[in-house]
């Protein structure tokens, strides 16, 4: 019998019937009275400075209310690391120079999309075209092209992590690999595009409904760029169709809408196509790895030595943080006792790269399990046996990093062991390969400089005992309002019913970082059980003077029974107390607040979450292609809070996960990249998903709400990195580089020794 | 035996790991200091991704031998 | 110059005047406002249009309007019963079918058609019958295992 009423529970999604039934409004959806439709006319240069932009014909095209450009912008730059002004880099509309094939110029409003898509052919641009550079190794030359002023060899960005002595510890070791890999980029494809509805109004307030992981986030840039009062920007987020890493920044969506509404005084709306999703917002950031690793012929790691450089693209977003956190993630999971990280993050003349979901560490997984394997054979070692040795354990410390409390790896490692054993004779070319991997629940740095506590909650507990739970949270999909509801559910000691949510909306909602970094259980978890706790306490000060308690804490709310801990068939029924402290504060309705900011010096993350993943595949030798037959995940998250949301999260992190092992890329000539459609973006369909299983290992974190801590991104590193040591498993190639297509394995088959080992 | 660096004064205890974190540093002081030892120091950066020998920090160490040397 | 469209969306007669070019999409989500048909491409690869067209499961972008003249089209909005959700939809909600939710409108009618032309199909035939759509949230496995629900007699619907 669960301790539990409501976490734990296999409940339906409180956002469920409008979403069943087609009734939830997306963004997508949203019509206003008087609304206009915006497009934006892009750059088709990788790198040319601006000469001369007329848009005299495309303002007397009939049906056009609004043409905009850089130069009515108040021309500021803006970044989301706002406490670093040199990476807050990006203009949106451009002014002086478009840096990428897809940077925006200027944007029309019509009265449908037709005549504004006219109006962008009349548009006359003139613009000066520059020598381009795309590769990072390229960018940093002395003759390249400088992509931003002040900027010398495009260098954005530098990131450096280093504990003990690598050069010494490599001198004792008996085994040392070296190993170069190349991670791709890849697209996040979230099935809404991105899109903003903007209405200013003649009060001077402007109103924003947009597909975002971060409502605070796109208000505060909002404010900066134009010119406006935070407290005057309101963010609304309706119900989002997908987020992953790509919508916690300020869009061209969301700026041009609001730019041009500003001047016209109506709502616009601007929706971007799926080729403008493709080849003009961010992407996984590309990496070029070099990894030495050293160990004893026992198996124990002494050292590792990581060398990355990224390709930045064309302004900074968030790569800075995916490079610090893909040179922290390739320590994980295992303990090294020296350990050496130097990032370089380079700018270049393409679709600029910032986040998605893993943050680095599917790439540092990726590079870092396949060389573990690749070592492991050197030393005659079992794959899992030599991860069993170097694993992470609870309450370790990476030495001036971080504090790992819980940790379930070698309980995942068993169980994963145990599944390989009981997988039947693997039919030929066949082959199942493994990853292990560790990651983070939000992270502790404020480069926003927000003076708000991270995650903040206010509960309401109404006369009828209906309970109001205000959050700045974003569900994006993951399904954090019901996640989030249950927590305050069950901290209150009511059920799921009684919650009606309300998050997102800047105008109503504390504030909240948002949806990123897998931060929303945990950190947003803890201030709504705050918040539930601090409204709880308010009742029980009344019921403990109807009952007779000692003390507050004698007693404790469950399925809306107050009750004597002690005693719990003395108590009094939920809705009465409510009805009776209302009452006895002169009608004031309870309010419970919360929030919560993690605080620890020399830690990255207030808890990490671990798991194995194996991956079993069957490669065609004719034809090169992997097909994945089943993978496995045992992990651990801490206490389950919404186990039907814990097994989507997983399930959909071996899609996007897969495909950036095997099959998405997005190859590029000179800057422009040569699928942006659906149809040529290869990707998981339901005929290509293979079996997938789940084994869920109990463990609790302190820090978290009830012991819950991170799923949703952790779950999406171990894949490639598990595919490439299975394809090596079945046929005996060894891929280096992402994604693992039939042509690479083809050509590895051709050129692998006629002899077999 | 130390090594200072000449730029923000940074003590590493080899010439190598004051190299090293010349190299790191990437910012237009500590850039304009190596190249005018005679160094390129965009071709320094790109050695740390062609090669695993760390050639572009052992030139570097070699002046920083002769030039930043602390006597404790 | 517009033309006259006649056509029958769950189960209520319209009657439209619209351009040759508008697609069928269009006409349901702008011109009618049934907005639970979703768009999620400009190449009719995705799926989230997908809609049911005399009885077949259709992408509604890759068709124009004025080529359903006449027919008889269901949308998402049209498989509840006043407050009474279909089978599909109540094992949707029971299975996690969903997440975001922008590609479920085209998921629950292509899986309708599939029953309706199939009523128990196996389930490599369901995987089949949801290839034409993308959903970048579930990895499907839960939208197999919801209409696997609805194939075994889960959801018994009443009489």
């Amino acid at each position: 019998m669960s301790k539990y009423s409501v976490i734990g529970q296999r409940v339906r999604r409180v956002d469920g019937p409008e979403k069943v039934t087609g009734n939830a409004k997306y963004t997508f959806d949203i019509v206003l009275p008087n609304m206009l439709y915006g497009k934006i006319l892009r750059s088709p240069h990788p790198h040319a400075r601006i000469l001369n932009i007329d848009t005299s014909k495309a303002e007397k095209l009939i049906g056009v209310k609004g043409v905009v450009t850089g130069k009515d912008t108040l021309g500021k730059k803006q970044g989301i690391w706002r406490r670093f002004p040199e990476l807050c880099d990006e203009e949106i509309l451009c002014r002086e120079k478009v840096r990428y094939v897809g940077d925006p110029v200027a944007v029309v409003a019509a009265v449908d999309e037709d005549t504004a898509e006219e109006a962008l052919d009349l548009i006359d641009v003139e613009y000066e075209p520059l020598p381009a550079v795309f590769d990072p190794l390229e960018a940093i030359k002395e003759d390249a092209p400088q992509i931003h002023d002040g900027v010398e060899l495009n260098i954005n960005v530098t990131r450096h992590i280093e504990w003990g002595d690598v050069d010494e510890a490599f001198k004792k070791c008996d085994r040392i690999r070296e190993d170069q890999f190349k991670c791709s980029s890849q697209a996040h494809m979230c099935m809404e595009t991105h899109d903003a509805v903007a209405s200013f109004d003649y009060s001077g307030k402007l109103t924003v409904w947009t597909s975002t992981q971060a409502s605070y986030y796109i208000q505060a840039l909002l404010a900066g760029m134009l010119g406006l009062r935070e407290g005057d920007v309101r963010v609304i987020k309706p119900p989002t169709g997908g987020g992953f890493g790509s919508k916690f920044e300020l869009d061209s969506a969301q700026f041009c809408a609001s730019v041009l509404s500003m001047k016209i005084c109506k709502p616009v709306k601007i929706v971007l196509s799926r080729e403008e999703e493709f080849t003009a917002t961010k992407r996984r950031t590309p990496m070029y790895y070099y990894l030495k690793l050293g160990a004893k012929k026992d198996g124990t790691l002494l050292a590792k030595e990581v060398r990355v450089i990224t390709d930045g693209g064309a302004y900074t977003g968030m790569g800075a943080t995916a490079l610090y956190l893909t040179g922290f993630f390739s320590s994980f999971p295992y303990k090294y006792p020296n350990y050496r990280y130097d990032g370089y993050r380079a700018y270049t003349n393409t679709a600029p790269t910032s986040a998605m979901r893993g943050f680095g560490a599917p790439q540092s997984t990726f590079a870092g399990e396949s060389q573990l394997d690749m070592m492991a054979e050197e030393l005659g070692i079992d794959p899992v046996e030599i991860r069993r040795k170097n694993g992470m354990t609870p309450d370790y410390v990476v030495p001036g990093q971080a504090f790992i409390q819980s940790c379930g790896l070698h309980e995942c490692l068993d169980k994963i062991e145990e599944h390989i054993k009981q997988r039947r004779k693997l039919p030929p070319n066949h082959g199942i390969g493994i990853a292990a991997y560790g990651f983070m629940s939000g992270g502790i740095f404020n480069w926003f400089d927000t003076p708000y506590a991270f995650s903040a909650a206010l509960v309401r507990i109404n006369i009828d005992g209906k309970v109001d739970l205000f959050t700045g949270a974003c569900d994006i999909g993951q399904g954090s309002d019901t996640t989030l509801s249950m927590i305050c559910a069950e901290e209150l000691g009511v059920k799921l019913e009684d919650i009606r949510i309300h998050a997102g909306d800047t105008g109503i909602c504390p504030a909240d970082l948002g949806a990123w970094g897998s931060r929303e259980t945990l950190m947003n978890g803890n201030a709504v059980k705050r918040a539930a706790a601090d409204a709880k306490n308010q009742l029980l000060e009344f019921a403990a003077a109807k009952l007779g308690a000692n003390i507050v804490y004698d007693m404790d709310i469950k399925d809306r029974w107050i009750h004597l801990v002690d005693r719990p068939e003395r108590g009094v029924s939920y809705f009465d107390i409510v009805k009776e402290a209302i009452r006895g504060k002169d009608g004031e309705v309870i309010i419970g607040r919360g929030h919560y900011t993690p605080h620890r010096k020399g830690m990255i993350s207030p808890a990490y979450s671990f798991g194995v993943q194996a991956a079993e595949v069957g490669v065609d030798t004719e034809t090169g292609k992997v097909k994945l037959v089943n993978v496995t995940t045992a992990h651990e998250s801490g206490t389950v809070i919404n186990p039907v949301g814990i097994e989507g999260q997983l399930e959909g992190a071996i899609m996007m996960a897969g495909g950036y092992g095997f099959c998405e890329d997005q190859p590029m000539d000179e800057g422009k990249i040569l699928n942006p459609s659906i149809a040529d973006y290869k990707l998981i369909r339901s005929l290509d998903m293979p079996e997938t299983k789940i084994l869920e290992i109990d463990t609790y974190e302190p820090e978290g709400p009830f012991g819950a801590k991170e799923a949703g991104e952790g779950l999406t590193n171990p894949t490639a990195g598990a595919i490439a040591n299975a394809v090596y498993k079945a046929v005996g190639v060894r891929i280096n580089n992402l994604p693992i297509t039939p042509e690479k394995v083809l050509r590895a088959l051709k050129e692998k020794p006629k002899q077999k080992k | 035996m130390s090594y200072h660096c000449p730029v923000c004064n940074k003590v590493s205890s080899s010439a190598y790991d004051l190299a090293r974190h010349m190299i790191g540093r990437g910012d237009k002081v500590h850039r304009d200091w190596v190249n005018s030892k005679g160094f390129k120091f965009s071709e320094l950066l790109a050695l740390q991704f062609k090669s695993f020998g760390g050639e572009g920090y052992k030139a570097l160490a070699e002046v920083l031998e002769k030039e930043t040397k602390v006597e404790d | 110059m517009k033309k006259e469209l006649k056509l029958t969306v769950n189960g209520q007669p319209y009657e439209l005047y619209v351009k040759p070019k508008t697609l069928l999409v269009q006409v349901l989500r702008d011109h009618i406002g049934l907005t639970g048909t979703k768009r999620g491409c400009s190449d009719s690869s995705c799926g989230a249009c997908t809609i049911m067209l005399n009885g077949m499961a259709v992408k509604s972008c890759s068709i124009l309007a004025l080529q359903a003249n006449g027919a008889e089209v269901h949308t998402v909005e049209g498989l509840a019963k006043g407050t009474e959700l279909h089978p599909l939809q109540k094992a949707f909600l029971d299975y996690g079918a969903y997440q975001c939710g922008f590609c479920t409108s085209g998921m629950l009618m292509a899986s309708r058609a599939l029953l309706e032309e199939n009523p128990k199909p196996t389930k490599e035939q369901i995987k089949e019958g949801i290839d034409g759509n993308i959903c970048r949230c579930t990895g499907y496995n839960s939208i197999i295992r919801a209409v696997t629900a609805v194939v075994k007699g889960e959801y018994k619907e009443e009489k």
